[in-house]
């Protein structure tokens, strides 16, 4: 559902989260967290693991080309179309066009993260398909005029009772509050669109290059359906999907359902290579791949930057993060949340329209100790503040005049020993004005903005002094 | 033809079309990254036990049968399901064990596996056999053909699964070794599942609500 967002007023947006969002993102996280480390324990060569994922798409990065030409003659040799979208608009216009040769008057899709980020759902609406987003979470979100919460479970942020009274408004079906009731409800909604739905729409989470073909992960059974129901598949995929052959498909499998949900493997894993060979097989008589860039492309050349491309999409990270578990997905303003996207969205969209996520963070590190393929997380969003701060090759510099002098003047004193111990020797001088008993319970701009939200301990110790009497007293009982 | 999305994958990483690739891997690097040797199986008896122990973590029925228990097991699956309606892939090995015989004699009507995809949808229950086993994850492993069709283990509302000690492998290494050139494969790992209502584990969303698996001991 979501558009391209003119710019992601990430602040302001966690200054006004509603209690409940992160109430509800808070139990799904400490759950997944909790199957995560279950799973984990069980198997003894993780870490090991974890680093060949990492190296595996480190290479496919460096060889990007050529696995994706690789991919390419695959897919058409196994009778698939094969179809390249330097942009969203680009993606929207080849899919309406399979759509309108087609004579395609409802889509069903399977969660797909490129499509959001495209704002696909929207394209065909607007050319008068119906596109129906078939797994449960994203259906309600779909009914509600929301976007998700969490990349696993999107409608976490709603209670059973609110979505009871979404399906009898938006249904007219006599709802009860409870989600088994619920679930099945929809089952039969949706058991009714894939049947006559022209056009199945997915995304893929691997694309092998060695047989040309793409790995999709499901849960529930939509992406089953999606793709084995109507007669017609288009999967829109971004580039950094491709792995080198199924030899790395079983590190990042592996990988994956643990680091998701805490499975061992998805209910589901889809292997396909092109459309159905016989005619009673089930399976589409057309398979479309629509390879989107979209930016991806131009952010390879940032060698910090484009470790992004390892993700897996497991939100492992976002379960973790102190910052996310308060504001829930909706404040990271575009299709992925939590720290992931907050190193994704402002390279894809630009430090001017994103530059407030790579603030987003504690830093604390907690995402890169968890990531299954181990993306430095806090190097690059460092390496993004930088990027927001000063410019460079990659982007515009965005820091006013004033701030930037005192960066400066702070980078130049802290280089400097003599100027940073008289510093230190003024601090308590320049602390007594604001003391107030044992507390600074007011400072000035821009300190107020702590000070707003709890009071600042003054600084008390002296490390220099500290760190000189503990040597002596070291060498005095040695 | 330039595909200008290559030509700027190009750009970024500093080669052209014309930078030769390395003639040993046809690759810009060295090759990919080595990977995990593959697991070593155990005995067929504690392979098979790990599978159905599996299944059953996953909310699936595992049971292991003989060649005479199959009769009333089918009886017994009829009746507490309720099943009236049903379809099963037409393999050799199905044919052998007298399925749809089975089926007919206990008043189930039978549908064919081909046919459309509205009729299938109104069947109890879908039965296939598998291509592969994965005893650590309890995954069963189907190809598609017209002799297996794809929706006989997605739209009926129970999947039951008669599958073979023969087809254990140790693990995704060795499916993916022998299976890489099929043109579809799915992996199916217990019943069709979501917690995407308040969390709350809910069975057979889309896909069947039921998983049975029968190993058949010969």
């Amino acid at each position: 559902m979501t558009e391209t967002p003119a710019y992601i007023g990430f602040e302001e947006y966690s200054e006004h989260v509603p209690a409940s969002i992160p109430a509800a993102v808070q139990q799904a996280t400490d759950r997944f967290v909790r199957g995560r480390a279950a799973r984990v324990v069980e198997l003894p060569q993780w870490e090991e693991l974890r680093q060949i994922g990492s190296d595996i798409r480190q290479h496919t990065i460096e060889n990007m080309d050529v696995y994706l030409t690789r991919l390419e003659e695959k897919v058409r040799v196994a009778g698939g179309h094969v179809h390249w979208a330097e942009t969203a608009e680009d993606a929207n216009r080849i899919v309406l066009q399979i759509a309108k040769e087609h004579n395609v008057r409802m889509a069903v899709k399977s969660k797909s993260m490129a499509t959001e980020e495209i704002g696909l759902n929207h394209a065909l609406e607007a050319a008068g398909i119906q596109a129906i987003e078939t797994d449960l979470g994203e259906y309600i979100i779909q009914l509600a005029g929301t976007g998700p919460s969490h990349i696993i479970v999107p409608a976490v942020h709603l209670k059973k009772e609110e979505i009871a009274a979404l399906f009898r408004e938006k249904l007219g079906i006599q709802a009860p509050s409870d989600p088994i009731e619920l679930a099945r409800i929809a089952r039969e909604v949706l058991r009714e669109k894939f049947l006559k739905a022209e056009m199945g729409i997915s995304g893929g989470n691997f694309l092998i290059a060695e047989t040309g073909t793409l790995v999709m992960v499901t849960n529930e059974g939509n992406g089953r359906m999606c793709t084995t129901m109507p007669d017609l598949h288009v999967a829109v995929v971004g580039i950094d999907k491709v792995i080198p052959d199924w030899e790395s498909l079983t590190v990042f499998l592996k990988l994956l359902a643990r680091s998701a949900t805490g499975q061992k493997l998805s209910t589901y894993t889809q292997f396909i290579t092109g459309p159905r060979r016989e005619e009673g097989e089930f399976g589409p008589k057309e398979f479309h791949l629509v390879l989107l860039d979209n930016g991806r492309s131009k952010i390879l050349k940032d060698p910090i930057g484009r470790e992004v491309f390892k993700c897996i999409r497991c939100g492992a990270c976002a379960n973790v993060c102190p910052v996310y578990k308060n504001v829930g997905g909706f404040a990271y303003g575009w299709f992925i949340s939590g720290p992931i996207g907050a190193i994704l969205s402002p390279q894809m969209l630009g430090t001017q329209t994103a530059r407030e996520l790579p603030y987003a963070s504690t830093l604390c590190g907690a995402c890169a100790e968890v990531c299954p393929v181990k993306i430095p997380i806090p190097t690059i969003l460092r390496h993004l503040r930088r990027r927001v701060a000063q410019g460079d090759e990659f982007a515009e510099e965005t820091l006013p005049p004033p701030l930037r002098l005192t960066a400066g003047l702070t980078s130049f004193a802290l280089a400097q020993s003599w100027l940073y111990r008289l510093g230190t020797r003024m601090l308590p001088v320049f602390m007594s004005i604001f003391k107030r008993g044992n507390w600074i319970p007011s400072a000035p701009y821009p300190l107020s903005r702590w000070t707003k939200a709890r009071p600042l301990p003054p600084f008390t110790a002296h490390f220099r002094k500290w760190w000189k009497a503990r040597s002596s007293k070291k060498k005095d009982s040695s | 033809m330039t595909n200008p999305v290559i030509e700027s994958i190009r750009k970024s990483l500093g080669c052209t079309a014309q930078t030769p690739l390395s003639p040993s891997t046809l690759l810009r690097t060295s090759p990919r990254p080595a990977i995990h040797a593959p697991r070593q199986p155990e005995s067929t008896g504690s392979e098979t036990e790990v599978f159905l122990n599996e299944i059953k973590k996953l909310s699936g029925v595992g049971q292991k049968l003989s060649y005479t228990e199959i009769d009333a097991s089918m009886k017994a699956l009829v009746e507490e399901q309720n099943v009236r309606k049903a379809t099963a892939w037409e393999t050799p090995y199905l044919r052998q064990l007298g399925i749809t015989e089975i089926l007919n004699s206990l008043g189930v009507e039978l549908v064919s596996p081909n046919a459309n995809k509205h009729e299938m949808a109104l069947c109890d229950l879908g039965i296939t056999e598998a291509d592969y086993l994965l005893p650590e994850t309890g995954t069963i492993v189907l190809g598609s053909s017209a002799e297996k069709p794809r929706g006989v283990s997605l739209l009926p509302r129970i999947h039951l699964a008669i599958v073979r000690p023969e087809m254990l492998r140790a693990d995704m290494h060795q499916v993916f070794a022998e299976a890489k050139d099929r043109h579809y494969l799915v992996f199916i790992s217990g019943a069709s599942r979501t917690a995407d209502i308040e969390l709350t584990l809910t069975l057979g969303v889309h896909g069947p609500k039921n998983l049975y698996v029968w190993m058949i001991d010969e």
